[in-house]
């Protein structure tokens, strides 16, 4: 037999920190090598919040890159995230995206798991190999953190601790998406697929904000004073003011745009965590952005809502009719984005580079401090990507 | 359906026509006519209403939301979106009387798309109308709530459906 030869793909990458080849987004043979070192490597990926399953045997289903897994609430409350495959011959236990259930059963031979996990129940099993123990055979799982209630997981065994790896920056913002404790309610989903590369769904960027949403322009709707804060390991976070007119005189019903507030509110945060997933908290919505490539083409994003605990009636109607006309795939501010998604995909198939401009003040180094209508705050994270990758840099 | 009149039937499939060609002709205007001074309407997933999720695709609860969105689409976002041309194929399944000249009436549907005219077609989102219709003067929507089993929808929806 000869001997066995792994070829990874590999890239030229540009001498200039703000030059990204537009190649990267359509390469279809990168996605098993950012399957390996980056969904299942050094990264942490948010899979549920406390309050999609509040009861006892609540289950939810979602990917890690390719891998199925699901959350489920055990009977001692705890939040505990599984493949979801039999410990025997591999068949998914889950096949809803959500649901209920006491316990997980294999149709396939009927082996039976408990909501913690265990092995309860495989017919038969006297029969099985000798030294057969049902404790072996419990469902893997993985490094699992909790933050605000949002659990995150892990395949490394060797990333920081979640905290200290979405930084200060990061998960200080984060926690007032989450309602500053945690404490939210489910308020359901907007689920849609996009034609583009996962890459170019989280490339969104602080410059194109006054620009591309002419919403903002007819709703004379002025971004007040922010900021962007973006760290080494390619996760970007932005916080400003909203200065929303008194006077919309575009719709005839701008209650739609009321900013209530609270003591733990700004106007407006938006974050993205390294690879894909997005935060926001535009007014009065809550919103995280769980985000599932469907290999190197397409992305399915989940736009899970909340209210808060303490919320009267009255706020979460508010915030319903908010989320509900404002973000999402029909929404009235962010549909503008998603327009994007498809054009950038087919137009990245063309040669030469993608240039990043706004904010460079040298293309040969590369700056972590920049403004917040910059677009210079996505560079760390494409260098994070072509270090995770491999990729050479071409010298200057 | 058998206690209901054939001319109540032929209003409520008449305002239905008239919705579904005001929409396949993106004439938003004719899409407002359709509805009632206190007419609402919904599109929302089916994962979502059938587990008590209240969160919407597009939520226009009173008639200023309803005029709205005619603006969204005619002024805000012309400019941005992707057009693409929608078919919609609409089957009456049941009419209850509710009394006061009120029916209730739910129709199954399928909308097809076809984007910048130039592509080929597919299916935009499958479900059911769940509509309630006052008959006075013509006949027009006090809800019409679009429930679609399409729970992840092929791209973005710039137009209600």
């Amino acid at each position: 037999m000869s001997e066995k030869f792994i070829i990874e793909p590999t890239m030229e990458w540009p001498a200039k920190y703000n030059e990204v080849p537009k190649e990267v987004f359509e390469k279809e043979e990168l996605w098993p090598l950012e399957l390996e070192k980056i969904f299942y490597g050094d990264e942490w990926h948010p899979v549920v919040h406390q309050s999609e399953i509040p009861n006892i045997g609540d289950y939810k289903a979602a990917d890690l890159g390719e891998i199925p897994i699901f959350a489920v609430r055990g009977e001692d409350n705890k939040i505990r995230i599984f493949q979801n495959t039999c410990t025997h011959r591999g068949t998914t236990l889950v096949t809803e995206s959500l649901g209920n259930k006491k316990e997980f059963e294999c149709p396939y031979h009927r082996w039976l798991f408990s909501p913690e996990g265990e092995l309860v129940g495989c017919p038969n099993s006297r029969e099985f190999t000798p030294g057969f123990d049902k404790k072996d055979f419990s469902l893997p799982t993985f490094r699992t953190e909790e933050f605000c209630g949002l659990y995150f997981i892990t395949m490394s065994d060797t990333v920081a601790p979640l905290k200290e790896y979405l930084g200060k920056d990061f998960y200080e913002p984060l926690s007032r998406i989450l309602g500053g404790d945690g404490r939210l309610k489910f308020a359901g989903y907007q689920k849609v697929h996009y034609d583009c590369n996962w890459k170019a769904y989280c490339d969104n960027d602080g410059y194109h904000a006054p620009l591309l949403h002419l919403a903002f322009k007819m709703l004379n709707w002025q971004g007040g004073k922010g900021v962007q804060n973006v760290s080494e390991n390619g996760h970007l976070s932005f916080e400003s003011e909203l200065k929303i007119p008194d006077d919309i005189t575009a719709l005839k019903d701008a209650s739609i745009l009321d900013f209530k507030g609270t003591e733990t509110s700004t106007g407006s945060i938006v974050q993205m965590q390294f690879p894909l997933t997005v935060y926001s908290k535009h007014m009065d919505m809550l919103n995280v952005r769980y985000a599932y490539p469907k290999g190197p083409k397409g992305i399915e994003v989940h736009y899970a809502y909340f209210t808060h605990e303490d919320d009267d009636d009255e706020m979460i109607e508010h915030r319903i009719r908010q989320a509900s006309n404002l973000l999402g795939p029909c929404g009235l501010i962010s549909m503008e984005d998603a327009s994007i998604f498809s054009r950038i995909d087919k137009g990245n198939k063309t040669p030469g580079m993608a240039i990043f401009q706004k904010g460079v003040k040298d293309e040969y180094q590369l700056e972590l401090k920049v403004g917040q209508n910059d677009e210079s705050g996505n560079l760390p994270r494409w260098e994070h990507y072509r270090k995770l990758m491999g990729f050479k840099r071409a010298e200057s | 359906m058998s206690e209901i009149e054939p001319n109540v039937i032929f209003s409520i499939e008449n305002l239905n026509r008239d919705y579904i060609c005001a929409l396949d002709k993106l004439d938003m205007n004719k899409w407002l006519a359709c509805f009632n001074k206190q007419g609402t309407y919904k599109l929302i997933s089916n994962e979502n209403e059938s587990r008590g999720y209240p969160i919407a695709f597009m939520l226009d609860d009173k008639f200023e939301r309803l005029q709205d969105r005619v603006t969204q689409v005619n002024d805000i976002q012309a400019d941005s979106t992707e057009h693409y041309q929608m078919r919609h194929m609409t089957q009456l399944t049941s009419i209850t009387d509710l009394g006061n000249n009120r029916y209730q009436a739910d129709y199954n549907f399928t909308v097809y798309y076809t984007q910048n005219l130039i592509e080929t077609s597919s299916i935009l989102c499958v479900g059911r109308y769940e509509d309630i219709i006052l008959i006075e003067n013509g006949a027009s929507f006090l809800q019409r709530k679009a429930v679609i089993d399409t729970n992840v929808l092929p791209r973005y929806v710039a137009y209600p459906v």
